[in-house]
């Protein structure tokens, strides 16, 4: 039964001894009922995008139906020939690889300094991350990209990784983690006589998996979706990430419908990470961010 | 090498800094360096760079502030700031409440719950700028676009959409809406999961209805969230770039022009990077006024 199930409800306002009420019960199912007008909301757009990329630019712009004439994969394959995107796809990967190995070990280290071994004035570092997270990196992003084109790295990916190096909410989250941790074990290790970099690597490391995890869905994410950077630094380069590339397409004479299946094709990976990992992500979304 | 290092601290019978601290901050010192890189000095050059005249990226002669007079005397760069205070404006009336209304809602089911937190969490995993450009086509105006198929289903006239410049910021709200609510309201339902049962029971064995029992317990818990997200919001706000750009070029009639967008149009459009530079650290004095004023009034309140 519908309501059977409300009687283990414990959060939130309505409980199972509110249902004796018929206004009640109607108001449980109004409120089911909105959340899947909600949900269909949210997957609408994605959802549309792929049946629109099946239209020819014909009946994109002719016929005023949300549903295509046929199903016919093969216009998807040959837009994704036509835009060589299996190169951007390169790209885009070897800029999350960088990113992910750059996000998991100067953040980590980072954190392991400031959660575990705490040198003497690392509050200072501490106080200028916590600075850093209330002014919008956006606003620094010319000086910055002026920077990187003085020492020669624009057109390179070395910039890209790097930067997810110094991302002040993870190293706020891998140290709210690395607090949590037992002492004895740290202890231990150096009573074993650990130096510092084999405890973080033989004993933190290992103890953070599920954070470590949690940054690296993170990072590919971010590291996939971002534009601006990309684009200052690789544009006209031959290394644009799928993004980069998304924007230009947009910008130059593509028709419509291709414009729509290059973003079939830029929301895949992004979609495929989600459907694996939702449990992480969205646990992490409610609770690591908000810690920070 | 250890050893004597060791030894030298001994002898000094208390040091400044001991073995320990110095192995702490090498540990530390290449994240520092890349935070130095990436997120502090660039703030100082963007000052710096601001104060220049360049050809490209070489600096050639300080001009002192007249990038700045520059800048305020460009009509563009003024309607942008006020377009951001409209911006701001229709953020806070469908933005800021939109994910407050997700998260109650999703709390008071007990089938699907799962399925909803994933759901109306997913648009965020979608880059934005996919997002924009997913919404130009489905706000297209005339009759085959997205919106206006169904509104012809239902008897409505066919609409302009964005081309309508007093729906354009509106609409824009609702694109970063639809983005990033779900995130918002799986914050709010972590806050409302944290509240302590108990306060409903009692609130019900007092006499208090749901709706009360919203308005008294949930409602105050996720407003004192809320106040702290919301300046996070205006942040965001101020760095509107995606949306307008790729939407209508800040148009129709410059109605939609943000004030990164005057910063974007100066990097790659005129390689102007001193004026990109002068408007970026506008923008920063501003964000930092509107926060210190932040904090204090939401302080006092609070006293």
């Amino acid at each position: 039964m519908f309501f059977e199930k409300y009687r283990k409800k414990a959060d939130g306002t309505i409980r199972f001894y509110d249902l004796h009420s018929t206004k009640t019960k109607i108001l449980c199912v109004i409120i089911f009922i909105i959340c899947f007008l909600i949900i269909i909301v949210a997957l609408f757009p994605p959802v549309w995008v792929f049946l629109a990329g099946f239209k020819n630019i014909k009946e994109f712009t002719n016929h005023p139906t949300i549903l295509p004439e046929k199903f016919d994969f093969t216009v998807f394959f040959k837009t994704w020939k036509q835009m060589k995107f299996f190169r951007y796809y390169i790209n885009s990967a070897i800029v999350v690889a960088g990113s992910i190995i750059c996000a998991v070990i100067f953040n980590g280290i980072m954190a392991y300094g400031l959660a575990i071994l705490k040198p003497k004035g690392y509050k200072v570092i501490y106080a200028l991350i916590m600075w850093s997270m209330l002014i919008p990196a956006t606003t620094s992003m010319i000086a910055l990209f002026v920077n990187i084109s003085k020492i020669g790295l624009s057109h390179t990916f070395i910039p890209l990784w790097l930067q997810v190096g110094a991302n002040a909410f993870f190293v706020l989250m891998f140290k709210q983690f690395f607090e949590s941790l037992p002492k004895e074990l740290i202890e231990a290790a150096k009573l074993d006589g650990c130096g510092y970099i084999r405890t973080f690597r033989s004993i933190i490391i290992p103890l953070s998996k599920s954070i470590v995890m949690v940054i690296i869905i993170f990072t590919i994410n971010a590291a996939w979706s971002d534009f601006l950077l990309p684009y200052l630094i690789l544009n006209n380069s031959g290394k644009e990430t799928v993004m980069v590339r998304l924007y230009m397409f947009q910008a130059g004479s593509t028709t419509s419908v291709d414009i729509l299946r290059a973003v079939v094709y830029s929301i895949i990976p992004p979609i495929i990470l989600f459907l694996v990992f939702q449990k992480q992500i969205t646990e992490g979304a409610a609770t690591g961010a908000l810690k920070g | 090498m250890s050893k004597t290092k060791n030894n030298y601290i001994q002898q000094r019978g208390k040091p400044l800094l001991q073995r320990k601290d110095i192995i702490g901050w090498l540990i530390m010192l290449p994240t520092i360096v890349l935070f130095g890189f990436f997120v502090w000095e660039p703030l100082l050059e963007s000052v710096i760079l601001s104060m220049h005249n360049a050809n490209g990226i070489r600096l050639e002669e300080f001009v002192g502030f007249n990038n700045y007079i520059e800048l305020f005397q460009y009509p563009i760069f003024l309607k942008s700031l006020v377009n951001t205070f409209v911006y701001i404006f229709w953020s806070l009336v469908i933005g800021f409440f939109t994910p407050m209304i997700l998260a109650i809602l999703i709390t008071e089911t007990v089938h699907f719950k799962s399925f909803f937190r994933i759901g109306v969490y997913f648009p965020n995993m979608i880059p934005g700028l996919a997002t924009v450009l997913m919404w130009r086509y489905l706000f297209l105006p005339g009759d085959t676009g997205v919106f206006n198929i169904i509104l012809s289903k239902i008897g409505i006239e066919p609409q302009v959409w964005l081309n309508n410049t007093a729906l354009t910021i509106p609409l824009i709200i609702v694109i970063m809406t639809w983005r990033g609510a779900g995130a918002t309201a799986l914050l709010y339902m972590a806050n409302i999961g944290n509240i302590d049962p108990g306060l409903y029971e009692a609130a019900t064995i007092d006499g208090a209805n749901i709706f009360k029992r919203i308005r008294y317990i949930t409602a105050p818990s996720i407003f004192s969230l809320g106040k702290t997200l919301l300046i996070i919001q205006i942040i965001a706000v101020f760095q509107i770039l995606y949306e307008p750009l790729v939407l209508k070029q800040g148009g129709p009639n410059n109605a939609s022009y943000s004030i990164m967008m005057v910063v974007w149009n100066y990097a790659n459009r005129n390689f102007d990077y001193p004026m990109a530079a002068a408007t970026s650290v506008v923008i920063c004095a501003i964000l930092i006024i509107l926060s210190g004023l932040y904090f204090k009034i939401t302080k006092t309140k609070e006293d």
